[in-house]
């Protein structure tokens, strides 16, 4: 395995209280393969990422327990030289917002360039050269001239263009993208999608992919964990899960999608709000609003039952909800 | 950028002009140049009036200044009373007030930025808290209270240093002068650098650059610090300007014959052409000084245009 | 559109706690004022939760109460000086000179042997004085020539811009030698007269931003367009929602009037002996420096304890109405 998390634990002090982000969560990703992480706001998505990392703000964050296995090493146990590293070398971060992710006041080639000078020790001139071809290999026209222009010169999707050629300047083995499309237009999303996945078949990279989009999924996801309250409700192949979810919040996501064969039919949403992360409901997190609670669930917090060898949800009654009401 | 510049220059025509104006008015209209010339004793009427003619002063003020203005701008100041030339004065004050604003400066960059940015990546520890409180202590405690203070201990007490400068003013002695003139300022320039700094260190390119595995220092100098020193700039640049201005009550408690000195001489004997040659070509430095500032903005940061 | 069931997760990196928590915490308490009643009918919409909010902070924090004890034992002592300080302020003995503390005198006697404790206490009124009439000045002048420039823009905005340009490019201290060493009155009459003549661009440019900010808000675009006089939109919508940053700043200023009157005293261009000021009495103080340092430190520590507790009254007052500048 190349990345394994394995029951990690993350929280926030504040002035109002402990907030507990992540709560247990376990994921793996292999060379080559692409794990979606999906969930709403608060869901713990993105700080597991930035535990991964090794960019968790701590304070006020601070990780309580677990194992972050990179390459058969536990980097929670590494010297923060070590970590450092391995972060841009061996691991990368691609960011949402590519605007504000890279630096105002340096020019997008001295910030390729870093990379290179940094975990390379190139000299400035070839880390410039470098740089040049990373703009060709990300596509962007005219690499040779806008290597000297500064982030607010390009549009959009030639920004997050230059944000995906830093992550991988140095062939990274995992690379986590944290939705990296959604501050774009939506013609240009899927241009740097398919970009994204086509560099990642070729370095055979692991990516995870962190998103709230379904669709974006479906199409170059191997494998789907899906997040509630800081733990992962269901994991699955892709397209097992899309068949058929085993657990009744995966399944309110998938019919919130809007169909174009169900057209004029209301849409469906999941009722009631996200809980609060410094007071997370006893039992399952997603009782209060999921159609199918029982009494077990306000009591029981459900470990990840096996649903299948590849497969597992975090529900008492994954089974009716795997083969649940016919619609 | 060129036409920016001409639109800039063209603005602070009236300025300058209104600024000068105002100073000269105050000169003129307030008190009565004359009166200085006899000492204690009231002017004769013959000598006053002789005087007046002399230096133009029985012209309407609107004229003397035009007048004035014209000469300035070939190079000459007038005289003053005494008979020296005002440009001689200044030849012998601009030099000594231009080292201990520079040494002001040069402890503001120094001191007041390492404190802000040490300061601003400690916020909530008890360095921050002292420090800000030691700022605020600077800022309330008017200048020659301090500059007082510092040349009792320092210069009497324990005799670090001479309590007031010689007339060479070399620039060793100017160190603490300078640290006194440059006190308020450099609290400011904390304050400010820690604020900046605090406040872009969450940004997401500050996390961006540790993402890629750079080292602190690296992160800290050329990412954090390069964002965060644009508006430390612009303030240490406009306050070029008030230094020089506010060097009086400094040359004043260390006995510095600089600008100060010789504009408290002029105020006080009424030596009109002196203070209105001197607060001219202060206006022009803080002019100036605004003017590079916002064009050394555009060089600092990309993003700003000028049209 | 059908309603996303999701929302982009923001930043969570940003602050550790996700966007959400910090939002929280700066929507509660932004400088943004609340908008007003509906169009004037109701009652005046004071920003209430602004202030509300602030002064919760501010009752919790003991450096605001440090600061407001200081201040009103000084305007006590300003108004009351013999309340704590027996014999005149101007009753001097020779034969004192430079002596040490001594019965009626704690602090003892200057160059001249006056009693510094009593001119400190005495020292007290002046800068009071100064300080409050020169703030109220500046205040109400600056508030009414920026106020209206900003509400009503054009020719008059750019005029008075260009009008505080210049005022700016004068050094204050240089501007006050100039201006008071022609001034033979003694009396704190021409310092204030100053200082709002020197003073007032300064509020004029906070009070025409806050007043370009609520001008822009819906309530009074809406009262505008149902015909409410410029009068009425300025004094009803406007002025309770723009004062708040002019009260900070003009707290802060008040603190560096009074270090400004002492400078220019020191300088012997503000007030002159007979008055009593602590600027007189430093400046008469520093050639004894060396024998008689009392006579200079306790003018000079009633000086700075005043002039911080202004200075820090309005920081804090600050920081509770914007905790985003903390």
């Amino acid at each position: 395995m190349l990345l394994e998390v394995r029951d990690l634990h993350v929280e926030f002090r504040t002035r109002d209280g402990v907030a507990k982000a992540v709560n247990g969560v376990s994921y793996a990703v292999d060379e080559g393969e692409t794990l979606a992480v999906l969930g709403e706001s608060g869901s713990g998505k993105s700080v597991t990422a930035q535990a991964v990392m090794g960019i968790l703000d701590t304070p006020p964050g601070r990780i309580t327990g677990g194992q972050i296995l990179f390459e058969g090493r536990d980097l929670l146990r590494l010297k923060e030289e070590e970590r450092r590293r391995i972060r841009g070398a061996d691991m990368a971060m691609i960011f949402q917002d590519a605007l504000s992710a890279l630096n105002p006041v340096v020019s997008v080639g001295d910030q390729l360039g870093e990379m290179f000078v940094v975990h390379r020790g190139m000299s400035k001139k070839d880390a410039r050269a470098r740089a040049v071809e990373l703009m060709e290999r990300v596509r962007i026209p005219g690499a040779a001239q806008r290597v000297r222009d500064y982030p607010h010169q390009f549009s959009g999707g030639m920004r997050q263009r230059i944000m995906i050629a830093m992550a991988l300047a140095l062939e990274p083995a995992l690379v986590i993208a944290d939705e990296p499309t959604t501050a774009l237009d939506v013609t240009v999303q899927a241009q740097v999608m398919d970009l994204l996945a086509e560099l990642q078949r070729e370095y055979r990279m692991g990516l995870i992919l962190i998103t709230h989009d379904l669709g974006v999924v479906a199409d170059v996801a191997d494998r789907i964990a899906v997040m509630y309250a800081g733990r992962i409700v269901e994991s699955a192949p892709v397209r097992d899960l899309y068949k058929a979810p085993a657990h009744p919040y995966t399944r309110g996501l998938l019919d919130s999608i809007p169909r174009l064969d169900q057209k004029g039919q209301e849409l469906y949403a999941i009722k009631g709000l996200p809980p609060n992360l410094m007071n997370i409901p006893p039992g399952c997190a997603f009782h209060p609003r999921c159609p199918m609670a029982q009494d077990v669930c306000r009591t029981d917090e459900p470990a990840l039952y096996a649903v299948s060898p590849a497969r597992g949800s975090a529900c008492h009654f994954w089974r009716e909800c795997l083969h649940g009401p016919e619609q | 950028m060129g036409r920016y510049v001409v639109r800039r220059l063209l603005q602070m025509v009236p300025v300058f002009i209104g600024s000068t104006l105002l100073i000269f008015l105050m000169v003129n209209v307030m008190g009565d140049p004359v009166a200085g010339l006899c000492g204690e004793r009231a002017c004769d009427p013959g000598t006053a009036a002789q005087l007046r003619r002399e230096f133009g002063l029985d012209q309407p003020v609107w004229q003397q200044y035009a007048t004035y203005m014209g000469n300035v701008f070939t190079g000459d100041f007038g005289t003053a009373f005494n008979g020296q030339k005002v440009t001689e004065l200044m030849s012998t004050a601009f030099p000594v007030t231009i080292r201990l604003t520079l040494v002001a400066i040069v402890l503001e960059i120094v001191i007041g930025i390492t404190l802000g940015v040490v300061t601003g990546l400690r916020r909530g520890r008890p360095v921050d808290t002292g420090v800000l409180l030691g700022t605020l202590v600077v800022i309330s405690v008017p200048t020659f209270v301090t500059g007082l203070l510092l040349q009792l201990l320092l210069g009497v007490r324990w005799g670090w240093i001479r309590p007031s400068v010689s007339p060479a003013a070399p620039v060793d002695e100017l160190i603490v002068p300078g640290l006194v003139l440059a006190s308020v300022s450099l609290a400011y320039v904390t304050r400010l650098t820690r604020t900046s700094i605090a406040e872009n260190r969450r940004s997401d390119y500050v996390r961006t650059a540790v993402a890629k595995g750079l080292p602190r220092r690296r992160v800290v100098v050329r990412h954090l610090l390069r964002n965060s020193l644009i508006p430390v700039v612009t303030f240490i640049g406009t306050d070029i300007g008030a230094l020089m201005g506010g060097a009086i009550v400094t040359e004043r408690i260390f006995n510095i014959h600089g600008v100060g000195y010789q504009l408290y001489q002029g105020i006080l004997r009424q030596n009109t052409q002196t203070v209105v040659g001197f607060v001219t070509v202060l206006v022009l430095v803080f002019l100036v000084a605004n003017l590079v500032v916002d064009l050394l903005y555009a060089v600092l940061d990309p993003r700003i245009r000028y049209a | 559109m059908p309603e996303q069931p999701y929302e982009p997760e923001r930043a969570i990196a940003g602050t550790g706690m996700g966007g959400a928590m910090d939002l929280a915490a700066s929507e509660a308490t932004t400088l943004e004022p609340a908008p007003a009643g509906p169009l004037g009918t109701g009652p005046v919409g004071k920003p209430r939760s602004l202030w509300s909010d602030a002064w919760r902070d501010l009752r919790r924090n003991p450096v605001f109460l440090l600061c407001a004890l200081v201040i009103v034992f000084l305007v006590f002592v300003s108004l009351w000086p013999s309340a704590i300080a027996s014999g005149s302020p101007l009753t001097c003995d020779l034969a004192r000179s430079q002596d040490g503390p001594g019965p009626g005198a704690p602090f003892g006697y200057d160059g001249q042997g006056c009693n510094v404790y009593t001119r400190t206490v005495y020292g007290a009124r002046t800068s009071v004085t100064v300080g409050v009439l020169a703030t109220l000045g500046v205040s109400v002048l600056g508030s009414v020539l920026g106020g209206l420039a900003g509400y009503f823009g054009g020719v008059w905005d750019a005029i008075l811009s260009r009008i505080t340009d210049i005022f700016f490019a004068i050094p204050v201290v240089l501007g006050g030698l100039v201006l008071l060493s022609v001034v033979t009155s003694n009396t704190v009459w021409p310092v204030i007269g100053f200082m709002v003549l020197l003073g007032w661009p300064q509020i004029s440019r906070i009070a025409r931003g806050s007043v370009i900010t609520a001008k822009q808000h819906d309530y009074v675009q809406a009262a505008r367009a149902l015909g409410a006089s410029d009068t009425r939109i300025l004094l009803r919508h406007i002025a309770p929602n723009a004062v708040a940053p002019v009260i900070v700043v003009a707290t802060i200023a008040l603190g560096t009037y009074i270090a400004l009157e002492a400078t220019l005293s020191y300088l012997g261009v503000g007030l002159k002996p007979p008055s009593v000021s602590w600027g007189i009495d430093i400046s008469a103080a520093s050639p004894y420096i060396r024998n008689a340092p009392h006579a200079l430190l306790w003018p000079s520590g009633a000086l700075a304890v005043t002039v911080l507790a202004f200075i820090m009254l309005g920081d804090a007052v600050r920081d509770a109405l914007d905790p985003k500048l903390r």
